[in-house]
């Protein structure tokens, strides 16, 4: 076999391009353009503009409690798992939180209302794992079973409460002051640097990976925000809650070995299975993981209104979903990523806030949201088959037909009667 | 070699002169065969992997077109193109297609053409005359999924018979089967002919063949090297007649003897499966590789499943090093095995991946920080040591492993594994699949790990290829260990008979 040796350089080429293509960043591109879009139409009409840091700000806000359970549909989906209960599990967390604050005062509520989404989650996880039942029809029944039991703990009223603790736990903003966002920057566009130095000095390495593109536009954003504006960086409460839960979930899935296991679960379970993975726990702690997420969402929920309606959050589990798919994660597994799923609540909740900018109401709403999600969907299959066609062009090695043995060759042909 | 009918004054059915087939890619799969199939006999169609069987039962069944010679039926000359102009010829595949949300009924009588309206009375009624005629009956009204697994064949028979087939092919109908179905099988195979139906019946389980067979042809390399009636053939010159005089290049017995270790690496008591195996019993030493030779269907994979904990149905004690190994995967890895499974896409490789990616995850801990954060730079160098070791070839590391050839996509398989602890590699069938040039890499990567010590549990229908690559070879036959012997001191000739079944 003649082996061309090849210099360590080209073995691992740079991805940087790679990073940019449509397919993978086009969500990114989407929200670009929409944002420059209203804040064109905005201005022309003569309002204070769609990107102003209290607009922007609000966005952010309103797209919180859906981003945050976002960021865990994202890891469930990853896993190669569906979960349409979060939306009623928030709720029970919500409620539970409320009916026990009264008597039991609100951190031991809220670790009630935390337990019972964690409780949520691992019954869809043993459900789906080790019953085997497919993970929609399970999340389907537990989305009317919880919800059900909210009706049960709510008596089927609204259920209030006027503690201060709730209500402080989501109202107010917290800016994070100019300074320290410099300071953020510099630091991260540093890191970055010294990254992109080491990669010129060892051969081999990419000279801008992933890491290190992320960590220069990342750190340069934040410290231009603080060095100019700060008031973009005085965000709510639930926003920060969900910026951190990002940051904690990104840096998991992509700089931890059970991170890396978690995408190797649902991009083939099987292989990952006789890796040595265990597959069933990795995918029943997805589960257990967005229960706890929406119960917090719920409590968050419960301090916003100063109690909890039982069929509050109805339908939301769909926005969620709607979110990570904009995102571009994939509903088979294996594939996704947090900040996308994150910007694809951002471009929902921009739609949402530009029309009620623009006075347009929600005539249009749904209709243009419903294009979007499909237009996205074919962006993102049409440019994956580009992909696959582009890369088979590119191939240089001669692709050798494998000798099948006799009974392979049947098993794959899969049998026919002739007649 | 022209072999007189057993009832003389039938003409045959099919008679075949000259038939030769070239693949577009130069392979040739025929090389002028003359076959007669005669109505109302068993026609045996034996041959090594590769031989051409299923080239030839597809052009008997219009599947695939031939190149050069006549193929007549009825003694009138004819050219099929597809499938469809094959009336008469049904063919049953070792899966049997067959729906199973419906009945037997409806599954007998599926796709038959020229009904636009069924009428379900008739159809019971022919069912009822078909059943007869074999001899065995089912509810027809049973859904196929409620049947058991060996029932399938019958119906598939059925569909066969439904369509007024006059040549029925069973392409190895038993394989997968138990016991009994199979008796089942064989007695319908007998009862077909009787009613005047041509059946070919292809299997690599010689003690069946010259059980039911009334006549064998055998090829080998696209040349028909045997054919006589079955009463006349000696055992020997039927396996001779499937091994031919090939030459193997083998390890010397010598260098076998002083790589292999006293120490046991891996020893298997008691070992068996709902899957189909039975108290499977043996030991593997360092430095060894001991070669698992059967048949499809003798249990060959289940066993390695079973081993690596994979096959939760299994029970048995496997020890690794003396430690009993848990029955899980997870347990398995931990122990120091290693599955390299026979389907690499499935089971082995993240398609959408990097290559380098798929390289380091089993053994991903050892690449990172505090053995928590991969660490890219250590992953990076295990990807760049395996391509230099194994001269695997590929644009990039950093290409998908769904776009690498067969054999290449085997060596990124074995680096999952050879750097890490892994003490014993149970490897299914790691050559299917692979050019014969990285073939030749890959047998030479298993030797090469066993001289650093490790063991090999190599599983493969290719008894050439076992006695190149093992030092000892266990022959496995329907789920049982049926014979044990050194490399050096067999042949390929004694591993076919005893796998077989003529040992």
């Amino acid at each position: 076999m003649s082996t061309r040796r090849r210099s360590p350089t080209s073995l691992f080429g740079p991805d940087l391009l790679e990073t940019l293509r449509l397919q993978r960043a086009g969500v990114v591109y989407a929200l670009i353009l929409l944002a420059l879009a209203l804040e064109i139409i905005t201005k022309a009409r003569g309002q204070a503009g769609f990107l102003t840091p209290i607009n922007v700000t609000n966005v952010l806000d309103q797209s919180s409690l859906v981003g945050f359970m976002a960021v865990f549909m994202t890891v469930v989906l990853i896993s190669g798992n569906f979960d349409l209960s979060v939306a009623s599990t928030a709720a029970l967390g919500g409620s539970v939180c409320v009916k026990l604050i009264g008597p039991w005062g609100f951190y031991p509520a809220l670790l009630a209302a935390l337990l019972a989404g964690i409780a949520c989650g691992v019954t869809n996880g043993l459900l789906v794992q080790k019953l085997g039942i497919n993970a929609f029809i399970v999340t389907l029944g537990t989305l009317t079973a919880i919800r059900g039991l909210v009706l049960v703990i709510t008596d089927s009223r609204s259920v209030q409460s006027s503690s201060e603790t709730l209500f402080s736990f989501e109202a107010g903003r917290w800016q994070l002051p100019g300074w320290a966002a410099i300071s953020v920057g510099v630091l991260l566009v540093t890191a970055g640097a010294a990254r992109l130095l080491a990669g010129r000095r060892t051969p081999g390495a990419p000279p801008l990976d992933r890491l290190t593109c992320a960590l220069l536009v990342f750190g340069a954003a934040v410290g231009l925000l603080g060095l100019l504006n700060d008031d973009y960086l005085n965000l709510t409460r639930p926003t920060w809650y969900m910026l951190a839960a990002a940051a904690v979930v990104i840096l998991a899935l992509n700089f931890t070995v059970p991170g890396r296991r978690l995408f190797a679960v649902g991009g083939n379970a099987e292989a990952a299975r006789l890796s040595g993975i265990r597959v069933d726990l990795y995918r029943i702690v997805a589960f257990t993981l967005m229960g706890l997420a929406a119960s917090f969402v719920g409590v968050i929920y419960a301090g916003k209104f100063g109690g909890m309606n039982p069929d509050a959050l109805t339908g939301t589990e769909l926005t969620v979903i709607t979110a990570a798919i904009l995102g571009g994660t994939s509903l088979f597994g294996g594939a996704g990523a947090v900040s996308k799923s994150l910007v694809g609540a951002l471009i929902l909740y921009g739609l949402n806030n530009g029309f009620n900018v623009l006075n347009v109401g929600s005539t249009y709403q749904y209709l243009i949201q419903g294009v979007i999600i499909v237009a996205a969907a074919a962006i993102y299959t049409s440019a994956g088959r580009k992909r696959r066609y582009g890369w088979r062009r590119r191939r240089t090695d001669p692709v050798v037909e494998p000798a099948v043995e006799d009974e392979e060759e049947q098993v794959e042909e899969g049998a026919r009667i002739t007649a | 070699m022209a072999v007189a009918p057993l009832v003389s004054r039938d003409a045959p059915l099919f008679r075949l002169r000259g038939v030769t087939k070239t693949f577009p890619n130069g392979t040739v799969a025929l090389r002028g065969v003359d076959v007669d199939i005669y109505p109302g006999e068993v026609h045996g169609l034996l041959g090594a992997n590769g031989a051409g069987k299923s080239t030839l039962i597809k052009i008997l069944s219009g599947a695939l077109e031939r190149d050069g010679g006549t193929i007549e039926l009825h003694d009138v000359r004819i050219d099929w193109r597809t499938p469809k102009e094959a009336k008469g010829v049904a063919t049953v595949y070792q899966h049997t297609p067959l729906v199973p949300t419906l009945t037997v009924l409806e599954n007998v009588f599926l796709g038959r053409e020229g009904r636009a309206l069924v009428d379900r009375g008739r159809q019971r009624q022919e069912l009822e005359s078909l059943f007869e005629r074999l001899g065995w009956r089912t509810d027809p009204d049973t859904l196929v999924s409620d049947l058991p697994l060996g029932q399938h064949k019958m119906i598939a028979v059925l569909q066969a018979l439904a369509r007024d087939a006059e040549l029925v092919i069973l392409d190895e109908p038993t394989a997968a089967l138990a016991e009994e179905a199979r008796a089942l099988v064989l007695e319908t195979a007998r009862r077909l002919a009787q009613t005047g139906i041509a059946v070919i019946y292809i299997s690599h389980l010689l003690d069946e063949i010259v059980a039911i067979t009334d006549r064998v042809t055998v090829l080998r390399d696209g040349r028909v090297t045997l054919q006589a009636r079955t009463s006349e053939i000696d055992h020997d010159a039927l396996v001779q007649a499937i091994a031919g005089e090939r030459l193997l290049a083998v390890e010397s017995a010598a260098a076998h003897a002083t790589r292999v270790a006293p120490k046991v690496a891996l020893s298997v008591e008691g070992l068996r499966s709902p899957s189909g195996i039975e108290n499977i019993d043996f030991v593997v030493h360092e430095g060894e590789v001991l070669g698992l030779a059967g048949l499809l269907g003798s249990g060959r994979s289940e066993t390695l499943h079973a081993i690596f904990g994979a096959d939760r149905a299994a029970s048995g004690l496997v020890r690794v090093d003396g430690q009993v190994v848990g029955r899980s995967p997870s347990a398995a890895v931990r122990a120091g095995l290693a599955l390299v499974p026979e389907d690499r896409a499935r089971q082995s490789l993240v398609g959408g991946w990097e290559i380098w990616k798929n390289m380091t995850l089993p053994d991903l801990p050892r690449l990172s920080r505090w053995r928590f954060f991969p660490s890219p730079a250590l992953e990076q160098a295990r990807a760049r040591r395996a391509f230099h070791d194994m001269a695997i070839r590929a644009p990039s590391a950093n290409a998908p492993v769904s776009a690498l050839s067969g054999g290449n996509a085997q060596k990124v398989v074995f680096a999952k594994w050879a750097y890490g602890d892994a003490k014993v590699f149970l490897l299914d069938e790691p050559t299917v699949g692979v050019d014969v040039g990285t073939k030749a890499d890959i047998l030479a990567l298993v030797q090469s790990l066993a001289r650093e010590g490790r063991a090999a549990v190599f599983v493969s229908s290719e008894f050439e290829e076992l006695l190149a690559a093992c030092d000892r070879i266990l022959v496995l036959r329907r789920g049982r260990i049926v014979a044990e012997r050194l490399a050096a001191e067999t042949d390929e000739h004694e591993l076919i008979r005893l796998a077989g079944g003529l040992g």
